[in-house]
Parts: structure tokens; sequence; C-alpha cells
């Protein structure tokens, strides 16, 4: 996590902690100048910007899973808790509820999902792959089946907003994602909550028998877990006035790549919030550009392949330095 | 006739560190040859030299007067050297027949299938020379104990045995066990394979061996007939050092109770332990490895849940079972595994040094970097943590500064009572001292410390007062006065007297 400390042996470059996050920003930098070169029209910022439009809830879940897999955790399910929250939502607003206040209750459905999983992972100390594996299939099976696999529409211009409005020329659900990327970053960098989740993912027993609140903890990122996908689904209804039960299917890969393509360490203990942002970015820009410029949606899994592959290579290769 | 196993001089040194040196010893065929020591004498490397797990700094072993390639597994095996460990490392999944022919089951029809009847048969004849019977199709998890050893040894005596080496065989035997198991080492004997017979369990040493040999720090004392010995004579030979001299210094007289523990039970492994530390007193806690100590500590710690019994702090029950409310009351514990429980080995000092009072540091919810930086120097100074700065990773520091560390953050939760469970194991003399002034200085101080440790010298110079436990209960508590290395450890020897048949 640290650097080995101010040895004077050490050249600087040794003791730079931000390796990954660097080469990955260089990365982008260089995937945009050369996309400017190739096709200009896409890196202007009213492409930019429209191109960003179903980026946000993938960035938005990727911060609270960058704490589940820093306790070593990991979330399947969320695409599913998305899905149970936007049918919860578009239930509720058509019962006849202000379209906010069904939103409120979306959220909350999705908190008690994560809670769920929080639970079943710290208490009954099942493994979390195995948990979310479960509810990955059990909360979009309650989604399919309250909602009877019916889409719900005709949400007011005013709740669509959310999803589509712009303010000061940035789009709404980015600016709600800047907000909580600040604050999930503070959260981790400089609470006794962030320490906490670093400490859990090294070594759970030992934080245990530090005193730590472990299972609170692991709740805890569950449960944010399962509010931010409340929130994202409140977003994906609004952007695309509809709420229905297949949403966010398969988007949970897409945001643990992204993660750890942000040099997140699936084995727990190590990455950031700074790290996770360069991952989102990364992949958004490489699939949109390969998608604008070949027009070949298949291309895009390959290349999002290799980007991982590379960017756990490039991790090995500057953790080496602290093993 | 020539011994069958000659070891000359051997050694064996871990860094700077020697676990063993000078070994010279023989073992003749159709001898029962028992190995005493303290824990840590080092009775597991020399077992661990000649099964060919650890390679030899120094020495050589011969078998039948070839000389034996060392620290090579299949070459020990290759000349009839088996171990039975304690707890054997069988496929607990397959049966009898699998587990005594796995790699080497013999085959027909061109090697294409298992030749069951040929295993069946060859199982049956292997187990009755032990006295044993063929349970086939049961999987080992079904068995007990004492049948799965009895596959062990089955197994070890399937291709031409030797040497057998048994290490602790009767820990976890019951009485009439025992004697079916001392019915098929003296077969074995009688059919001419040597026996190196490793136990704490001195009566059984008494009436099985015809030779022991002690060893004790890592040297081999010396080798005498069984006949004639006693328990006694055992027990001399296996403390006789000068035990170092602890200056306790000037014993204040303890304070009120701090620390009282009553009828705590966690079965099997403890039973109704009930004693007491006041506030200034250091209380030693000796026994066995598996005697039940270290379980007993994560009990009182919170870290396990007791079946009945109570632990108090001045006068107040802890909520049982739970680490944060024990921590919250003042108990901290600096626990037997440093490295996997004490420490989060890959964060840095400073952080591992506020683990424990990281939300009392924050304000506001957020961290206060300033009051963290003071408290870890305060805590490095106090510990004289030798580390270049609190920003160095706590994998990268040497155990005894580990050790420190561990200390150290617990002082930083001011604790009450004080736990400590092997605070000197693997480290070395010099940060040892220092760990031992830092416990006094700490007592003088008020803290009510328990110290649970199986070096008897450490157990026997730092202790007001001694507790032994043998076997999950209390045998017996020692005045700081009357306490000697032989009345310990007689306290700690079980106390079995099984009949073994002499052959």
């Amino acid at each position: 996590m640290k650097s080995s400390g101010p040895n004077t042996n050490e050249s600087w470059w040794r003791q730079y902690n931000y390796w990954h996050e660097t080469v990955l920003a260089m990365l982008i930098v260089g995937l945009l100048l050369s996309a400017s070169v190739l096709s200009p029209s896409f890196t202007t910022v009213k492409t930019q910007v429209g191109l960003s439009s179903d980026m946000w809830e993938l960035a938005l879940l990727a911060l609270p899973m960058t704490l589940i897999i820093i306790t070593a955790g990991i979330d399947l399910s969320i695409g599913s808790i998305m899905a149970l929250s936007a049918v919860v939502l578009g239930m509720t607003f058509e019962a006849g509820a202000n379209p906010w206040v069904a939103a409120m209750c979306g959220i909350m459905a999705g908190t008690a999902c994560g809670v769920f999983n929080g639970l079943t992972v710290a208490k009954l100390k099942v493994h979390p792959l195995i948990v979310t594996l479960a509810t990955l299939a059990a909360f979009r099976g309650i989604a399919e089946g309250i909602s009877l696999g019916r889409p719900i529409s005709g949400f007011p211009a005013s709740f669509t907003e959310l999803g589509t409005g712009t303010f000061g020329g940035v789009p709404i659900p980015g600016l709600i994602f800047g907000v909580l990327a600040l604050l999930f970053a503070i959260a981790l960098a400089r609470t006794p909550f962030g320490l906490s989740i670093y400490a859990i993912g090294h070594n759970p027993l030992a934080s245990r028998y530090s005193g730590l609140p472990v299972a609170r903890i692991t709740v805890a990122v569950y449960a944010l877990a399962g509010t931010v996908a409340g929130l994202a689904a409140a977003i994906y209804v609004a952007r695309r006035n509809t709420a229905k039960a297949d949403i966010g299917t398969g988007l949970e890969l897409d945001v643990i790549t992204a993660v750890v393509l942000g040099g997140t360490s699936i084995f727990g203990g190590s990455g950031r919030i700074l790290g996770t942002l360069l991952g989102v970015l990364a992949i958004h820009q490489t699939r949109k550009f390969v998608g604008w410029y070949w027009d070949r949606e298949e291309l895009n899994f390959i290349v999002v392949g290799v980007l991982l592959i590379a960017a756990v290579l490039l991790n090995r290769l500057f953790d080496k330095k602290t093993k | 006739m020539p011994p069958l196993i000659v070891t000359h001089e051997l050694g064996k040194t871990y860094g700077t560190v020697r676990a063993l040196g000078g070994v010279s010893m023989s073992i003749d065929a159709g001898e029962i040859h028992a190995l005493i020591g303290e824990n840590g004498a080092g009775k597991s490397t020399l077992i661990n030299m000649l099964s060919g797990v650890v390679a030899l700094s120094a020495g050589t072993i011969s078998v039948a007067g070839k000389p034996l390639l060392t620290g090579s597994v299949p070459a020990s095996e290759a000349a009839g050297i088996a171990v039975i460990h304690q707890e054997s490392t069988a496929f607990a999944h397959l049966d009898a027949l699998d587990n005594i022919f796995v790699g080497r089951e013999p085959r027909r029809c061109g090697g294409l299938l298992l030749d069951k009847p040929r295993m069946r048969a060859e199982a049956k004849r292997l187990l009755e020379s032990l006295g044993e019977t063929l349970q086939e199709g049961l999987a080992l998890s079904a068995l007990s104990v004492a049948q799965r050893q009895m596959i062990a040894i089955a197994r070890a005596i399937s291709v031409d045995c030797k040497l057998l080496i048994l290490d602790e065989p009767t820990a976890s035997l019951s009485q009439r066990e025992c004697q079916a198991l001392f019915a098929a080492i003296q077969r074995l004997k009688a059919a001419g394979v040597a026996i190196l017979y490793v136990s704490h369990r001195l009566e059984e040493i008494l009436a099985l061996a015809d030779r022991v040999s002690v060893f004790r720090d890592g040297t081999h004392v010396e080798t005498r007939d069984a006949k004639g010995l006693n328990k006694d004579d055992l027990i001399r030979a296996m403390v006789g050092r000068d035990v170092e001299e602890h200056d306790r210094g000037v014993v204040t007289a303890p304070g009120a109770v701090r620390l009282s523990v009553r009828g705590l039970t966690r079965a099997p492994r403890f039973r109704n332990v009930s004693f007491e530390v006041r506030a200034g007193e250091i209380v030693g806690m000796a026994g066995l490895v598996g005697a039940g100590r270290s379980e007993v500590a994560a009990t009182i710690f919170g870290a396990d849940f007791p079946d009945a019994g109570s632990v108090s702090l001045d006068g107040v029950p802890l909520r049982a079972g739970d680490v944060r409310a024990a921590i919250a009351a003042g108990v901290a514990l600096v626990p037997e595994d440093r490295q996997h429980v004490g420490l989060v080995l890959p964060m840095t000092v400073g952080e591992n040094l506020v683990l424990t009072v990281l939300s009392s540091l924050a304000r506001g919810g957020l961290r206060s970097l300033s009051a963290e930086a003071a408290v870890a120097t305060e805590q490095m100074k106090a510990m004289a943590v030798k580390a270049a700065s609190s920003a160095v990773v706590a994998k990268t520091l040497s155990g005894g500064n580990q050790q420190k560390l561990v200390i150290g953050k617990w002082l930083a939760a001011k604790p009450k009572v004080l736990i400590l469970d092997e605070p000197t194991r693997g480290i070395d003399v010099g940060a040892r001292a220092e760990i031992y002034r830092l416990i006094r200085r700490l007592a003088a101080e008020g803290l009510a410390t328990l110290v649970i440790s199986s070096d008897l010298p450490e157990v026997l110079g730092l202790s007001d007062r001694i507790l032994v436990m043998r076997k999950g209960s209390i045998s017996g508590e020692l005045a700081r006065a009357e306490a000697t290395p032989e009345k310990v450890l007689a306290l700690a020897m079980p106390q079995e007297k099984p009949q073994a048949v002499r052959a």
C-alpha cells in the first residue's frame, strides 16, 4: 500500500505511490490524442457529453465496488439490485406516489438488498462470491416476479431531468457522481472507516483482534453498494423513462473490470478511488471510440479484455517493489 | 550388530538462529528409542532431518552403513524411514485401502486397472500384523484417530520400513487405544523395525522404551538406557540447564484484583479455569503446547465464546465473546501468532500502531493524521522500535521489532490488563531482554499482566506467581519463592499411567 519509506538508497521513482494511476492516465491521454487525429469530432465536448450519458450508472457502482473489493470481497448482485430498485420505484410511482418518493423507496429497497448481502457475508460467514451469486439470481427473480416483466413508463419531465438534464453544461448524473466520488475518496483516505477497510482486506483476523468492528464495516460496504445501486436505478429510469426488470443485466462485470483496471487488488487491501475513476474512464473511452470509429460492437469486448489483462500485469510490475 | 541409523554431528541453523547442533546418536534395528525434551528443544528438527523435510546445515546421517542423501524426502523414503505425525496427512475422503496404497497401487490388465483383490488381501495382512481389522469403504474421516493412525502405520510398513518415527502418537488417544498402539509397536519391534518414539508422556516412555535420548535447547544432552530410570530422572535431564538469572527487581505489593476469571469453560479445550490477576502483578501461565492456555487467553479477550464461566475486570463482568467490549474495558492481548493475528503486516508501522485507537483519535469523523503521528512516534520511542520511520511497512521489520509493535499498539490503548501469549517466541536474545524489561516496567506502573509461555526460564524469571495448565485445566499454582523448573514440569506433564507391555 505504501512505499518502503525514505530509504536514501531508493530513487524517487521507487517511492512514488501513484504509478498505476499515472500510467493509466497516460494511456487515456494517448488514446484521446490518437482519437483526435483519427476522428477529430470524437474529442469535442459535445460528443463527449453525449457519449457519457450511459456511463454514469457504471461509474456510480464502481465507487462502492472499490470499497468491497478492498475488503477482499465482491458483489455480483449490483445489477440485479438495480433492477429490483427500478421495479420498486416504478410500481410505487404507478400506485400513485410522487416520483421522488418512489425513487426514495427504490433506494431503500436497494439498501435492504445490500444489508442482506452484508449480513450473510459477515454473520453467516458465507463467501461473498457465493452469497452475491445467489442474490444475483434471486433479486432479479424477485424483480421479474413482482413486475411480471412489464415495463413501467410515463414519468413526468420533472423527474426524467434527473437522468437527462444538465446543470451548467454538466449532465446531472455526472454532478451526482462527482459529489459521491469525492465523498468516497475522503471516506477511504481520511476516515477510520477507510483505514479499517484496508486493514480488513489485508487481514480480517488481525483486524478483529485489534478491536475493529469487522462485521459492522462489512455490512456497511455491502449496504452502501445497495444504496448506490438504488440511486443508479433512479438515474437509469429517469434517463430512459422506463422501469423494467431487465435493466443492469451483466453490469456487475463491467463494474468489476473498471475497478480492477483502476488498480484495486482483487485479493483485497489496496486500491484507491482515483484509480477507479481512471479505470472507469479508460473503459468508457476505449469502448466509445471503438464503437465510434469502427462501428463494430464486438470489438469492444476484445479491447476491454486486453486492457484488463494489461492493467493487471502493470499492477504486478509496480507491486514487486513492496514484495 | 552395527546400529541401523547413525547420525554424526547434525546441525541446523536458520539464519543466525541455531535450531539444533552437534547431534550424534544411533538407533538400532528392533529398538524402541524415545526422544524427549521441552517444546523447542529440537525434537521436530531432528525428525524433519531424518525424514528429509529439512536440509542439514552440518553433519551426516547413515542408514545401515550407507550414507543417506539428506534433505530429500524421496531419498529418506527409499531408505525406509517413515514418520507418523500427530495429525496424519492422509486423504480424509478416501478409505483405508486407498490410503494405504495411494501412489503405489498394485495394478492389473497392463496397469490399466487397480488390482483391488490384491490391495484388499495385502491391507488385511498389514492391519492384522498390527492387531487391527480392515474396514473397507469407510472414508478416513469417519474413523477414529486411533484407527487412522493404524492405517498410517500400515501404509508405512507396506513398503520396507526400517525406521518408524512416531511423533506424539498418543496425544489424542484413549487409554484403551494407547494399549492397542503399544501392542502394535511391540510387534513391529519384534519384526526388527527401529522405532523413534517422541512423547511428552514420561510414564509411557518408561514403560515402552529401550533407550531414551534427551534434547535440550537444540542440543543432544544424553542417551541412556531406559531401564532403572524414573520420571524424576527424565524431568531433571530435560530441565537440567542453569536457569538464566532473571532479576525481577523490587516486587511491589500487588494492588487490587483487576482480572478475575471464574469457572471459564470451553470444551473440549479447557474446563473450569479460575484465577485472578492483581494490579502490578505478573502472573505466569506455564504448560505444554496444547494444554489450552492460548484458548483461555482468546476467550478472556472475547475472541471465542465460553460454554460457561465468567470474566470480570475490576469487578465488572465482561460481555462474553465480544472483543470490542473486552478492549473497551481495558483488556489487551498480544497473541501468539504476531504475524497473522497481532499485526496487519502489509500496512505501515504507524497504521498498525493506531489501529486500536483509530476512532478515538478521529475528530469530526475524519482521521487526525497529526494525532495519529503523535501516537505512533510516542509508541515507537517507548518501545524502542527500530524502523526508519512510521511509514515503513511492518512486514519488513525483524521479529523482535514486530513484537514491540504489537505491544506498542496495545499500550496506545492504555489497557488495564495485558495478556502476552508466548511474547518472545522466535525472538533473538537482545530483543528478548528488552521485552522482559518492558513487561517488568509496565507491571511496576500498575498493569495487571498475564504471561503465557512455554519457555520455563522465562516463566520462572518473570512471574510473581505461576499457574500451570495441563490438558485444559489448571493443575497447580506455585508462588515465586517455591517455583522450580522440576515442580513446573511435574505439574505440566500428563499424568496417565499406561500399563504398557514390555516385550
